[in-house]
């Protein structure tokens, strides 16, 4: 009998916490749904223990040792290889018009900005824009932003969720600029991808050191607090993208009707 | 009785008129003055003490700026309902002490930032919205919110991060962590605050 209790119990967590999971709650934000917390937390531990021991103190040479001009041309040239994905997520977010703005961006930084290397695109007036399947699949999916299913923690990546860890299976796979390079760059092919990667990393990092470090002080559970930091900043971004179609989609509604008058 | 009905109208439109005039400065004015303020005090302390001085300045700006009780209980949530008067006390006291901390710290790495308040987005519940921009010397704008109620901060995003929110899952996860009791929480943030 009570074996039986006890099992019904765990049957109802299970249940609430799928839920809760699923549901579109009010907010979300103040409990993420976290089913693999035990593993996540594992492969938290590691992540910390090679930020600690490699990843901070490089991010942090980098950003202290390194000329300011010179991080800001690396940014630049990583942005630049970054782009092709941003214009295709443009496209598929239903904003055409500034995947165009993106691609010229492009051509523009990728020749007279010396291969990205200098943002020649930004004074010309075309701005920088830098999206993500992940904040693709949230824009349609139909439930609150803060849901974006599953909390994952991924390798040397970190924070991350079923809904943006598939996006960034989805940007690697459709990177034109990786597809296109394969054939060309021949043997050293891989290493020039871990070159990207690597760099793309440590110049992240660099840039979240006093973010990471102040939550990191700041919190009694650096794990969970920084769950549902990121999980309220990706949900920030997402709304903004939805309201931003809101109120476009409303200006276009009222263009077409004062045409139909 | 179409002019009545006219009168009737104008009659309407003029308390609604009224009505809007005196309830938008109301809403609109005081809680962009209230952030304005304290950022302002927040940077003329950052610029004139330093140590246990400004952090001392900076717990006074947050109990008269800031609803601290109302945050503190929000960040407790559930676990709040099952502390004692004693342990709910203690614990606002080192969440004060925590803020202040923190707070203190944070600004003490920056330097000529520069507040930049935008529209005021009126929610239920007496609720306002305030939206600023953090400019930096270098670098990209941060986005600040603010929440404000009844002439009260009652809590600030970062980024879309609102420190409450964080807060909460923080201490909650801590509470669930150890054992579902809210004297392991208190007991830490005060060893914290001791420090």
């Amino acid at each position: 009998m009570a074996a039986s209790i006890r099992r019904s119990v765990v049957a109802f967590a299970l249940c609430g916490g799928l839920v809760g999971g699923c549901a579109s709650g009010d907010t979300g934000a103040a409990e993420v749904w976290d089913p693999i917390e035990t593993p996540n937390r594992f492969i938290f531990s590691i992540n910390r223990a090679v930020d600690i021991i490699a990843l901070r103190p490089l991010a942090v040479m980098y950003r202290d040792l390194v000329p300011e001009r010179a991080q800001t041309s690396v940014r630049n040239a990583l942005d630049n290889l970054g782009e092709p994905v941003t214009a295709i997520n443009e496209v598929f977010q239903g904003d055409p018009s500034r995947a165009a703005t993106t691609v010229a961006r492009f051509l523009v930084n990728s020749t007279i900005g010396l291969a990205g290397l200098f943002d020649v695109a930004s004074s010309f007036g075309l701005e920088r824009t830098k999206e993500d399947a992940g904040k693709t699949i949230g824009m349609w999916a139909g439930v609150e932003p803060e849901n974006g299913g599953f909390y994952l923690v991924l390798p040397v990546v970190g924070p991350s969720n079923a809904r943006d860890g598939t996006g960034m299976m989805i940007d690697y796979l459709v990177d034109p600029f990786r597809i296109l390079t394969f054939n060309l760059a021949g043997n050293n092919w891989d290493a020039w991808q871990a070159a990207r990667y690597g760099a793309n990393v440590v110049d992240y990092r660099s840039r979240t050191i006093f973010a990471l470090d102040d939550l990191e002080r700041n919190s009694v559970d650096y794990y969970a607090a920084l769950r549902s930091a990121y999980t309220q900043n990706r949900a920030d971004a997402i709304r903004q993208k939805r309201e931003k179609t809101d109120t476009k989609s409303e200006l276009e509604r009222r263009e077409n009707l004062s045409l139909v008058k | 009785m179409p002019l009545l009905a006219c009168r009737r109208d104008v009659l309407r439109l003029a308390a609604a008129a009224v009505v809007a005039g005196v309830a938008w400065p109301a809403l609109a004015a005081d809680p962009v003055q209230l952030v304005q303020g304290t950022a302002q005090q927040v940077i003329d302390i950052v610029k004139t003490k330093t140590g246990a001085d400004r952090q001392a300045a900076i717990l006074q700006v947050l109990q008269t700026k800031f609803d601290l009780p109302a945050m503190g209980r929000f960040a407790l949530g559930t676990h709040w309902n099952q502390a004692t008067e004693d342990q709910r006390a203690r614990f606002l006291k080192a969440v004060a002490t925590a803020e202040a901390r923190a707070y203190s710290e944070r600004f003490g790495q920056y330097g000529g930032q520069t507040l930049t308040i935008g529209k005021v987005t009126p929610r239920a519940n007496g609720v306002s919205i305030v939206d600023s921009r953090l400019s930096q010397t270098s670098g990209q704008p941060i986005k600040l919110e603010w929440e404000v109620r009844n002439d009260r901060i009652t809590d600030v995003k970062v980024e879309g991060v609102s420190m409450v929110m964080t807060r909460r899952s923080d201490f909650n996860s801590y509470i669930q962590n150890h054992g579902g009791k809210v004297d392991a929480l208190v007991q830490e943030l005060e060893a914290r605050a001791a420090r």
